[in-house]
């Protein structure tokens, strides 16, 4: 007889002692019916090379031009730009879904790009943290940690695949693995867990494993009563909060493909099935491959392949769910690059990047803020969002002060990690 | 008559007032504290030397009464005075919040006194102090990540070596600043304002944490340094001569191969080099880094045009994780051989074992005993190193000036630059690692969303709002600049003119030594105290599981200060200790072993539980260290089932808690140095479920492996044998027994045979065996599960003679269950 009913804990801990429960609690209901992917692309991606491109022109200071392709060549899909191939590299098969022409041609509609923005550092840890929290400094959770805090009590509720995960403990990050892992976790009593016709074979009969697991907690009891250093007994209520909520693992196991796939497409198919089997809240995704300090055009056109082609896999698995209204994808990297090639075909660290979005709540086929032919940003007008010498420059705290409003962060959490910023209305 | 009547005031003071617990705040010169006023020492003409503590018992007409009094020996200067004959108290240095001030008290009838004058105080090198020092160092002195506390810093041993470092070193960057009468002014501010000495409330508070008993302490140190149990000669040696024998114990510890893969295990949780392990990236990865200087780095055959075979894969694998190895190998050599720990940064060699070697081309200048022992490692120097270019052209780069660390190709690689970073990020790397400064703290002082005027040509240089950072890291950069990006040497290479040329620490690097520059400033860096303060603070995080406590700053609570305060004064005598030694880290982590904060299990007063509750070297196991402890007490590790083990027991990828692709190692918190570089020190819900498949595998393994094992060889099982079932005295006896044993053996919980807890456990052995052994043939079958069942032999393979299949009265499945109780209790998964 299969074990279907658990009564273990999944949940990340690390709030209670921490924050006020009013913290951690959902303002309504107990279940989310909002998720966020976030997506990042590590080592610091090159809009020009794909949602943001410039051409060949000579730049005027000699430094030589921003990009390998001519501008005449530049390509559109709807109000979104986005570049050719380099003329030095071999474009990936047509028939591959992160062929920049099919990548857009197919998702411009639910597409916002936002050009321009200031990441104020060209340091990876910095940026990284910037773009993922909208604190330059230390000390603040990534976005997707805010967005699953609410719901720390549910297992797995921000997943982590690496990047900037820092979640200031108001919620526990679940790392993965592969989904045979999950067999293994789902039946711990199985001899046999990834064996559908084996998986009843148990190390322990129901009635043995029942004695022994209440045998477990009743002594996990006794020694909190019992213990006297502060910091072991802190360790042990934690371990026993983590042990007692009733959680059914299997059940991302029914949502995963049969065969799950490798690299950031694997990620997408753990996060949504752990979204849909409403174990998780809220992912982040990552990417590598993006530093490219030498030879920038070659392995920067593999690697925003691989990137395209995982987020074209995690919309069709957010379709596959019929969660399109519920997920959004947030998709950004450490920083942008410099607007001219090194010594060895590479391109160095630049401040200014883009992000993109899709998914709940988008409105896509839009393109919000510029640069200018050097890829400097260009200011905005703060209502308008048009070019406007007299506006602003976008940072990562505009987009975390509008992504937060947009997804409806808590607004104690909101208070507690402040961002003062001016609201620009990016994402609605 | 006045001087008689004061005398036996103060005679009074003595005999009538139980001393009362003075709580000491930075210092130890007289301050207040809400309604109290302390005074640490009040000379008396003719009489001595009193610490007294007043309180506020009128606020309108500033009058205090006498709350407690003690004699006291303690040295300060300037001390307050009561004069005799006027009855007036002075205190010529009071501390108010932050602010100091000169007050005189006269003393009333009885035994209150009321203040009759205050006067600001300026202390001499307060002006200086604020000025210069505060902004890194903290006005309350202390410090603040970027800089060190000045609570018994590294230099502040006396005012004069406090005043020389003032003089020659800081501020960084700009000595020449605060030089002579400035230097020694600040240095007696410091030594004044800031010394906590061993004031009462941290010997208190220290003196609040029960140690475990020097067998639990034995035991936890050799699981934790050896992956194993203490030797029963072990264990005789700490019960006959105590700390004495426990410390040669740790002695011979620390000559043996597994504490020196622990070693390499601390450090690379900081330093990450490790990254380039082929578990943790890809096949060769190491190896690649070396093309362009090193034509032999794929000695065995180049990837491109070689024929891929079982051989070349082996050759592949330990030859990059050999090259990979070098940095860690590096710092193990030097404890080995007890150098001083500067000398990671200082040796003037690298490390190769034989594959590595011909990677590097210096095999055959080395004296290796055995051609394929990747564990023979030897200093080496690469000479007469030449590089082509990706045009095809050679250049000589001569000898290299190897430093160390700093000059490792791995180091250099984990943490690359570019044009534009300029060896900032290697900057930031040597100050947070060997200087236990964190340059990035100093973004905090940048004002939130104000950019900072950049219009100057060289920002960095002049704009002081860049200078207060690029002033400490561009000259270390500089230092890098015959480093390129890929970690390869290039003298002459032309380096940037608009930032802080190469210097360390307000001393220029001279002209002479541009080709060793990086040997240059790993000698600097090897003179400078925080070098101590770096190596602390990584066998402290290695150790006890968390970094050192930080400042509390300024909105930090009394009981977070006095956790602060105490931690820092015995973090000092740790790093004293180690000083002395000749920077010996064998023996820092002797006395972190020693140490209450290691050794803590309890409380002595509880009422110091707010204090403590971060003390204590109580953890989460890493992945990596649940892994080493099931091997050691259980006899073999998480591979699967154990008919297979000799197959598996030398496959990285089949360890449960060691790969990160099929199993655990990342689920359960483990990094891969590179993308994931921090370990998870709580549990979420993935973990737990690995911790109770862990049992119930292990359970199902170990109980029958136990039972193949004559009784006195058994880890598990010695009292007992698999038929024999609770029934009858006798067995009962030897059950309860052997559950005694199983709870000190797993858990080094040593419980009398009376214990509740053992009865417990006995009864839930007795549970499961009537539920199982009443459902045999019924409900049950007579068959152990399959995969607890054993018919080959855990090393060899080979058939056993006697297989165990069956467990036909049902004790073998309710050891198990006994088993997975216990490995998955908290005292199991947390060391």
């Amino acid at each position: 007889m299969k074990r279907r009913s658990f009564i273990k804990a999944l949940t990340g801990f690390g709030v209670a002692g921490a924050l006020p429960m009013t913290l951690v609690k959902p303002a309504f209901g107990a279940t989310a019916d909002r998720f966020l992917v976030t997506i990042s692309a590590t080592g610091g991606w090159d809009p020009t090379s794909l949602m943001d491109p410039k051409g060949n022109a000579p730049r005027s200071d000699g430094l030589g031009p921003v990009n390998n392709f001519a501008a005449s060549a530049i390509k559109s899909a709807g109000n979104l730009v986005y570049a050719p191939y380099s003329d030095l590299v071999q474009p990936p098969e047509t028939d591959s879904a992160g062929h920049f022409d099919n990548f857009f041609q197919k998702h411009y509609e639910r597409l916002l790009v936002i050009n321009g923005i200031d990441t104020q550092t060209n340091g990876h840890d910095s940026g990284r943290r910037f773009v993922w929290s909208g604190k330059l400094e230390e000390g603040y959770p990534t976005v997707a940690a805010m967005a699953a805090a609410p719901f720390a009590d549910q297992p797995m509720a921000f997943i982590s695949n690496g990047g900037y995960d820092f979640t200031t403990s108001i919620v526990a990050p679940v790392r993965t693995a592969s989904a045979g892992t999950f067999n293994a976790l789902a039946y711990p009593n199985s001899q046999f867990p990834a064996d559908e016709d084996l998986i009843d074979v148990s190390f322990f009969s129901n009635a043995s494993y029942d004695l022994v697991q209440q045998a477990r907690e009743q002594r996990l009891t006794r020694q909190i009563i019992a213990e006297s250093l502060p910091k072991r007994q802190q360790q042990m209520t934690q371990l026993q909060t983590v042990r007692n909520s009733d959680v059914e693992l299997q059940d991302l196991l029914e949502f995963l493909p049969e065969e799950v796939s490798s690299g950031l497409a694997g990620q997408a198919e753990i996060a949504i099935a752990a979204f849909a089997s409403g174990l998780a809240v809220s992912a982040n995704l990552s990417a590598g491959g993006f530093d490219t300090h030498g030879d920038h055009d070659d392995d920067h056109t593999t690697s925003l392949t691989e990137l395209l082609e995982g987020i074209d896999h995690l919309w069709e698995q957010i379709e596959a769910q019929g969660m399109q209204d519920k997920v959004t994808v947030v998709i950004g990297s450490d920083f942008g690059r410099t607007p001219f090639y090194n010594t060895g075909d590479g391109k160095d660290h630049w401040n200014i990047t883009s992000v993109m979005a899709m998914g709940a709540g988008i409105t896509g086929n839009r393109v919000i803020g510029a640069t200018d032919e050097n890829f400097e940003a260009i200011p905005l007008n703060e209502s308008s969002l048009q070019p406007d010498d007299n506006g602003i420059i976008i940072t990562p705290q505009h987009i975390h002060r509008s992504l937060r409003d947009f997804l409806g962060i808590d607004s104690d959490l909101d208070n507690l990690f402040p961002i003062n910023a001016e609201k620009l209305d990016l994402f609605s | 008559m006045a001087k008689f009547r004061c005398i036996a005031v103060a005679a009074l003071l003595i005999s009538t007032l139980a001393p009362a617990l003075v709580q000491a705040q930075s210092g130890s010169i007289p301050y207040t504290e809400g309604n109290l006023l302390h005074i640490p020492r009040i000379d008396v003409e003719g009489y001595g030397s009193l610490e007294v503590d007043l309180v506020l018992v009128d606020a309108a007409n500033l009058v205090y009464a006498l709350q407690a009094a003690n004699t006291t020996t303690a040295t300060f200067a300037p001390s307050a005075t009561f004069d005799l004959d006027t009855n007036i108290l002075s205190i010529p240095l009071l501390q108010a919040d932050g602010e100091f001030f000169s007050v005189n008290l006269i003393l009333q009838d009885g035994t209150n006194f009321q203040v009759t004058s205050s006067d600001e105080a300026t202390l001499v090198g307060q002006d200086e102090y604020n000025t210069q020092c505060a902004s890194c160092h903290g006005t309350d002195g202390q410090g603040a990540a970027v800089a060190v506390s000045m609570v018994n810093c590294a230099n502040c041993s006396s005012i004069d070596t406090l005043s020389n470092y003032i003089a020659n070193v800081m501020p960084l960057g700009a000595p020449d600043t605060c030089t002579g009468t400035c230097a020694s002014d600040v240095a007696t501010y410091i030594d004044t304002v800031f010394q906590v000495d061993n004031s009462p409330m941290v010997q208190q508070t220290i003196s609040a944490i029960q140690s475990m008993p020097l067998d639990e302490t034995l035991r936890k140190a050799s699981l934790q340094l050896v992956s194993r149990l203490p030797t029963e000669t072990e264990s005789n040696l700490v019960e006959t001569q105590g700390e004495a024998g426990l410390l040669s114990v740790l002695d011979s510890m620390m000559t043996e191969e597994a504490f020196y893969d622990r070693v390499a295990e601390i450090f690379n949780d900081l330093i990450l080099t490790d990254r380039y392990l082929t578990i943790n990236g890809t096949p060769g990865e190491a190896l690649n880094l070396m093309r362009g200087v090193f034509p032999d780095a794929f000695w065995f055959g180049d990837p491109q045009t070689t024929e891929i075979d079982a051989e070349y894969i082996s050759n592949l694998f330990i030859t990059n994780d050999s090259v990979a190895r070098e940095p860690l190998e590096l710092v193990n050599f030097v404890v080995e051989n007890e150098l001083p720990m500067t000398e990671i940064l200082t040796a003037d060699y690298f490390m190769v074992n034989p594959y590595s070697a011909k990677s590097y081309g210096v095999f055959d200048e080395l004296n290796f005993q055995n051609e394929y022992d990747a564990d023979e490692w030897l200093p080496a120097q690469l000479e007469d190193v030449e590089f082509t270019t990706r045009q095809g052209n050679t250049i000589s780069l001569g000898d290299i000036p190897h430093a160390g660390l700093f000059t490792s190709l791995m180091f250099l690689n984990r943490y690359p630059t570019s044009d534009t970073n300029r060896n900032r990020g290697r900057s930031r790397v040597v100050y947070d690692l060997f200087l236990d400064v964190d340059i990035l703290a100093l973004e905090g002082s940048r004002p939130d969303g104000e950019a900072v005027d950049i219009s100057s040509p060289a920002p960095t240089l002049d704009n002081d709002d860049c200078v207060v950072c690029h002033g400490l890291l561009d000259p270390v950069a500089s230092s890098f600049e015959n480093w390129t990006e890929n970690g390869f040497y290039i003298p002459q290479l032309p380096w940037y003119d608009d930032m802080f040329q190469a210097g360390f620490a307000g001393v220029d690097r001279p002209d002479s030594e541009e080709p060793q520059s990086l040997q240059w400033l790993a000698g600097e860096i090897a003179k400078d105290p925080r070098f101590n303060d770096a190596m602390v603070r990584i066998a402290y995080f290695g150790l006890v599981g968390r970094e050192p406590l930080d400042p509390p700053g300024e909105d930090g609570t009394t009981a977070e200060w006095d956790a602060y305060n105490a931690e820092s004064v015995h973090l000092d005598e740790l790093k004293a200790a180690f000083a002395a030694d000749n920077q010996n880290l064998k023996t820092l982590i002797k006395e972190i072993v020693l140490s209450p904060y290691w050794r803590a299990e309890g409380l002595e007063d509880e009422s110091f539980a707010i204090i403590h509750e971060d003390t204590g070297a109580a953890r989460l196991l890493s992945p990596e260290m649940l892994h080493r402890k099931i091997g050691a007490l259980l006899g073999f590790e998480w591979r699967g089932m154990l008919d297979f083990y000799y197959l598996t027991k030398n496959m990285d990828n089949q360890a449960r808690l060691l790969d990160d692709r099929q199993f655990y190692q990342q689920i359960y918190g483990g990094i891969d140095s590179f993308v994931v570089t921090q370990r998870l020190t709580e549990p979420n819900g993935l973990m737990v479920y690995v911790q109770e498949r862990m049992a119930n595998e292990l359970a199902c393994y170990a109980v029958p492996n136990d039972f193949l094992a004559p009784a006195g060889e058994r880890l598990l099982l010695p009292f007992v044998e698999p038929n024999m079932q609770p029934v009858g005295l006798s067995n009962q006896n030897a059950i309860m027994n052997n559950i005694q044993y199983l709870h000190s053996h797993l858990l080094a919980e040593d419980l009398d045979i009376g214990d509740p807890e053992l009865q417990t456990t006995y009864e839930l052995f007795t549970s499961v065996w009537q539920a199982g052994e009443s459902a045999v043939n019924v409900t049950e079958t007579v068959e152990l599960p399959p995969l607890c069942q054993r018919s080959r032999d855990l090393e060899t393979g080979a058939n056993l003679a006697e297989p165990l299949i069956n467990d036909p009265d049902y004790v073998i499945r309710s050891w198990m269950a006994v088993t997975a109780y216990l490995m998955s209790d908290y005292r199991f998964v947390y060391e």
